[in-house]
């Protein structure tokens, strides 16, 4: 809601600032290894097949993320059947497993080991709503000018939930994601809603829903205040780098950044009346 | 130490009294003589005993001398000064009529009238404006604005352009206490930030304390604008009003018994379509507000006033998002004097905010307010010429509603909500003492007692070792800790019970007529706490009381200054330095959620803040050319330490600047009268570039880039700048007329900077690749007003 309720300060500043692309001279830091670990069970597949990401930061500016080749990665799931990820040699930094079995509710620890240092991660796999149904409204968004689509979905009952959505529009080289709660809608409807004025009849979005911890919430909720438009704004939050859920058993300062997390995932295409 | 205090206040007054021979008093109002209104600090100085003295905030005097003839010159910004000679062999009631010097002949050239420093009176860090020196000033958008002026003084800055607000001294936004006709002021900024609330037409008078701050005044750590309001023409009617390009205002006042009574009417609004005309929508923005006081002398000894406030801002877009704020404020005050020497004023205060956001795309509307009942009794006791007292009582009552959530239709998914409400006591009690020690060396010292009760009926959570946050050794965050069990207190059960003394000490040097040296103390405790994490503050914003976990905000300030008035007053020069530190100022856990946040414990650490600085004034107070450069170098910081050994602390345990620290601040303001019909006017500003955190890296992170950040508020936005300028045209033919009028064009910002709002990076949706994106709110912006009088 504040999110909103920012964006919306933004569109009365609009009216009459003006916004200009500048340089700026950054000061640069370390390299440090990134972890991008999630496991998404779609809806209707066995869900062996899965990947895991690993990269390293890079400056700001520079323009390329360089892959890390050759860790060694692998998750367990409680019973201790290891399910090992192996390097694609065609996509540096891209660790392919097609043997995995998920189940939901079960416990699941990730371990990737990297010039000697090993980085672990303990989730549960959680569960995921089904989107019911969608709508589209020609006059939506904040002004009303704008084509919006609500992708509806029931809240899971009687458990405090979290859900991230993410939606790919064909209009838009980088996907848009929300973290919502239950806090105001618990056990009712909620939808996930986006609104954009470029699209047109024929577009296809794809909405994908995913059940997340309240960590991951909170995580998440916190890259996007930095990767948003808002992230140094009159009405920002400060700043910081947020460290995820995986920790460097070897040098815990060492810290790895990413997330491991698992859930079942909830796609659903619509195409734009 | 109180007790000692307070000991060798009897003992001062006991040898006082012992002195007294054959002593008489005079006192009385001193007004305007044309419209009768009574005028706040207007000088008077007995030539024969070098003493001085000021009215107070209702126009009253009252001197004690032993019997002769003495000389009495009054003199006030503006005012033509009076020279009378007084026998003084009873008790005389004089009341003063000083007339404004714009109103006599031209011929007549009159020096007097300066902005003179009281060199000898023990008060510092105090900056007067009367609304004709503001109304001198230029502004944007044409339209004279009191917060807008008082950011050109030392010591005083706001976060930024467009945003609401201001910081005194490194102090937060929130630690400011605004006071109109000396009710609470929670929120002073209309159109986020881009006016303030305060009609102009309506006030009389302002004074900003930043630190000496009187015992007094309380509940705020690092500064107190007093504001007060016109109590309207005794006279006669008259009405004024304007017309610009962003809003219109309107006022009245007239006698209501004639000589006796008067009142003030006066009405504000902008327009509706504001900055939203662009889109052909039913979006709009506006704010308006009302401002009115009735005053009534019922006899010598006997005033009563009525004043009240109402102002909104509405935001809309489309229907779908509805937002209203403002504050009300209607206070009844009973001047009373028990002896031409003990002066009381009663106050009777009801103040509230309210705050309303109704978001139709979510199906969410939300209420929320805080309202205040505050009576305070306040005496000054003018017991001779070299020794005065105030003294009183004040108690406020709080009723805080963090929030109501209601769906807005049938088919919203919202759950019906109302957050716990809140509610608390302030109690206090002050006396100060004015000393006239030598004829060099004054004091001004006292104390103030406080307590703060919060009170039930409320639920109140419990956490394992007490401890709402809770350290996340693995991956290094704080996180909220879950509640270990609940509390309940009954209606009114004491939950949370602090006690407090805050000694307030100041003292003059004079080295002679002209120049001095002073040096202050003062501690304040501040018992509400604003819930931002923001920058800026914004309306959506929540007050909190202290409770067990969110413990009172406590401040230390000292500082010293040089004053010293040249050549004939024409020049005045007001040097200080100071440095204070604050105890208990809170920041958030990373990814604080604050909205509707039923335990606010739960994101909250308690760090402690400093802020130093050297602050010069430098006015020319006569001639033509008037104006002033003020100058401040300061730096203002905040810690958040691990509470143990383990734990990080935000930003690692180290100090970081705030988001409104700025090492530079220079403002010039300068006036300049060609002639009857025309006067100009510029105002340059130049600051550091707000402190801010910029990126040091990024990762891939599900498809997107994420920014690492180092340090916080390492990096500063480019240099802040701007100019503006304004001319006054008052047509000659006003004179002689029934009516006047006069026309104002001001342009902001002459030069056109584009100053950085903010500068924000992102990965540009097209291309995918990252940029910085700087924006500015404020380009070149002329304006005209035309005002009118009758």
């Amino acid at each position: 809601m504040k999110k909103i309720y920012f964006s919306l300060l933004i569109v009365l500043f609009a009216a009459i600032s003006c916004e200009k692309v500048i340089d700026v001279d950054l000061s640069s830091s370390e390299p440090r290894l990134v972890i991008e670990a999630t496991i998404q069970w779609h809806n209707g597949t066995p869900g062996n097949e899965q990947l895991v990401k690993l990269s390293t930061t890079s400056d700001y500016f520079s323009g390329e993320i360089p892959p890390v080749s050759g860790a060694t990665v692998f998750i367990t799931n409680s019973a201790n059947e290891v399910f090992d990820f192996v390097e694609d040699i065609a996509n540096p930094g891209k660790y392919k497993c097609l043997t995995f079995n998920p189940v939901v509710n079960e416990t699941y620890t990730l371990t990737v080991i990297h010039e000697g240092e090993t980085y672990t991660s303990t989730e549960k796999l959680l569960d995921t709503p089904l989107i019911t149904r969608i709508e589209q409204d020609d006059e939506g968004g904040i002004l009303g000018n704008e084509t919006e689509v609500k992708f509806f979905f029931n809240d899971l009952v009687n458990q405090t939930n979290f859900y991230m959505v993410r939606i790919d529009d064909p209009n838009k080289v980088i996907p848009e994601f929300g973290v919502i709660e239950d806090r105001f809608f618990q056990n009712n409807e909620m939808f996930g809603l986006y609104f954009n004025e470029d699209l047109k009849p024929g577009d296809t979005l794809k909405c994908t829903l995913n059940g997340v911890t309240q960590n991951f919430y909170n995580y998440m909720d916190i890259l996007l205040e930095q990767t948003g438009t808002n992230s140094a704004g009159p009405f920002s939050t400060p700043t910081s780098t947020v460290r995820g859920n995986i920790v460097n058993q070897t040098n815990f300062d060492h810290f790895a950044l990413g997330y491991f997390r698992l859930s079942k995932t909830e796609v659903s295409e619509y195409v734009i009346q | 130490m109180p007790k000692k205090i307070l000991t060798t206040i009897f003992f001062l007054l006991l040898t006082f009294q012992l002195y007294s021979q054959e002593k008489y008093t005079i006192s009385g109002l001193i007004s305007d003589s044309k419209n009768k209104e009574t005028l706040i600090g207007v000088s008077l100085y007995i030539e024969e005993t070098k003493t001085g003295l000021t009215t107070n905030e209702y126009g009253f005097y009252s001197i004690t001398l032993p019997k002769g003839t003495y000389t009495i010159s009054v003199s006030y910004v503006g005012y033509q000064t009076l020279q009378e000679k007084i026998e003084l062999n009873k008790d005389i009631k004089k009341n003063f009529f000083i007339t404004e010097t714009s109103q006599q002949l031209d011929e007549v050239v009159i020096l007097q009238n300066s902005k003179r420093v009281d060199v000898r009176k023990p008060e510092m860090s105090v900056n007067k404006l009367t609304i004709q020196e503001i109304k001198e000033m230029p502004v944007i958008f044409g339209e004279v604005d009191v917060i807008k002026s008082i950011l050109t003084l030392p010591g005083v800055t706001n976060a930024g352009e467009g945003q609401s607000g201001f910081n005194v001294r490194g102090g937060g936004a929130d630690q400011n206490l605004v006071l109109l006709d000396e009710a609470t002021i929670y929120n002073s900024s209309h159109l986020f930030g881009l006016f303030s609330v305060f009609n102009p037409d309506a006030i009389k008078d302002l004074k900003l304390y930043k630190g000496g701050i009187p015992s007094r005044y309380g509940g705020r750590l690092s500064s107190i604008l007093d504001i007060y309001q016109k109590e309207g023409n005794k006279n006669e009617f008259h009405m004024n009003g304007g017309i610009g390009l962003i809003s219109s205002r309107i006022l009245a006042e007239g006698p209501i018994v004639k000589g006796k009574g008067s009142f003030v009417f006066a009405g504000r609004g902008s327009y509706a379509h504001l900055f939203l005309k662009l889109f052909d929508n039913p979006n709009s923005a506006y704010f308006y507000d009302l401002n009115t006081k009735l005053s009534y002398s019922v006899n010598e000894k006997n005033n009563i006033y009525l004043s009240g406030y109402f102002g909104r801002d509405v935001f809309q877009l489309n229907n779908s998002f509805v937002n209203t704020y403002g504050n009300a404020v209607l206070n009844f005050r009973w001047n009373h004097l028990f002896s031409d020497k003990l002066f009381s004023n009663l106050s009777m205060i009801y103040s509230d905010y309210y705050y309303g956001l109704r978001l139709d795309i979510i199906g969410f509307n939300w209420d929320s307010g805080i309202k205040n009942y505050n009576v305070k009794y306040d005496f000054k006791h003018y017991l001779t010429d070299k020794f005065k007292l105030t003294y009183g009582i004040q108690s406020n009552y709080y009723d805080f509603n963090p929030g109501r959530i209601e769906p807005t239709s049938e088919e919203s998914g919202i759950n019906r909500d109302q957050l716990d409400k809140k509610y608390a006591l302030e109690n206090a009690i002050y006396l100060d003492a004015e000393h006239q020690i030598t004829k060099n060396f004054a004091l001004s010292y006292g104390l103030r007692f406080s307590n703060f009760l919060r009170l039930g009926q409320q639920k109140i959570n419990t956490y394992a070792n007490n401890q709402p946050v809770i350290f996340n050794s693995d991956f290094q965050i704080y996180e909220s800790a879950e509640p270990t069990g609940v509390i309940y207190y009954g209606n009114n059960a004491t939950i949370a019970k602090f006690d407090n003394l805050e000694p307030r000490f100041s003292a003059s040097y004079t080295l002679d007529d002209d120049q001095s040296i002073k040096a202050s103390y003062n501690r304040m405790t501040q018992y509400l706490h604003l819930i931002s994490n923001t920058q800026s503050p914004t309306p959506l914003d929540v007050w909190a009381p202290s409770d067990q976990y969110l413990k009172p905000q406590l401040l230390d300030q000292v500082a010293l200054g040089y004053f010293r008035n040249f050549s004939n007053d024409v020049y005045s020069l007001e040097a200080e330095t100071f440095y204070k530190k604050i105890k208990n100022r809170v920041d958030y856990i990373d990814g604080a959620n604050l909205i509707a946040n039923e335990a606010i414990e739960r994101v909250v650490l308690n760090g402690r803040a400093r802020a130093y600085g050297i602050e010069i004034l430098f006015r020319k107070n006569i001639g033509r050319y008037k104006g002033w450069i003020s100058y401040t170098l300061s730096r203002t910081q905040q810690q958040v330490a691990g509470r143990t050994p383990e734990e990080t602390g935000i930003n690692n345990g180290r100090w970081y600047r705030t988001g409104f620290d700025k090492l530079h601040n220079l403002a010039i303001v300068g006036n300049y009268k060609y002639n009857d019909k025309w006067r100009f006017s510029a105002n340059f500003t130049l600051q550091t570039g707000q402190p801010v955190t910029f990126p040091t890296g990024q990762y891939e992170y599900e498809g997107i880039t994420v920014p690492i950040f180092s340090t916080r508020n390492e990096n500063n936005l480019p240099l802040y700048h701007h100019l503006d300028i304004s001319a006054t045209m008052t047509p000659r033919k006003n004179k002689g007329r029934k009516w006047q009028s006069e026309w104002v064009f001001g342009i902001y910002n002459l030069y056109n900077r584009m100053n950085s709002a903010s500068i924000t990076f992102r990965q540009n949706q097209d291309t995918g690749s990252n940029e910085a994106i700087r924006l500015s709110i404020f380009g070149i912006v002329p304006s005209a007003t035309y005002n009118i009088k009758f």
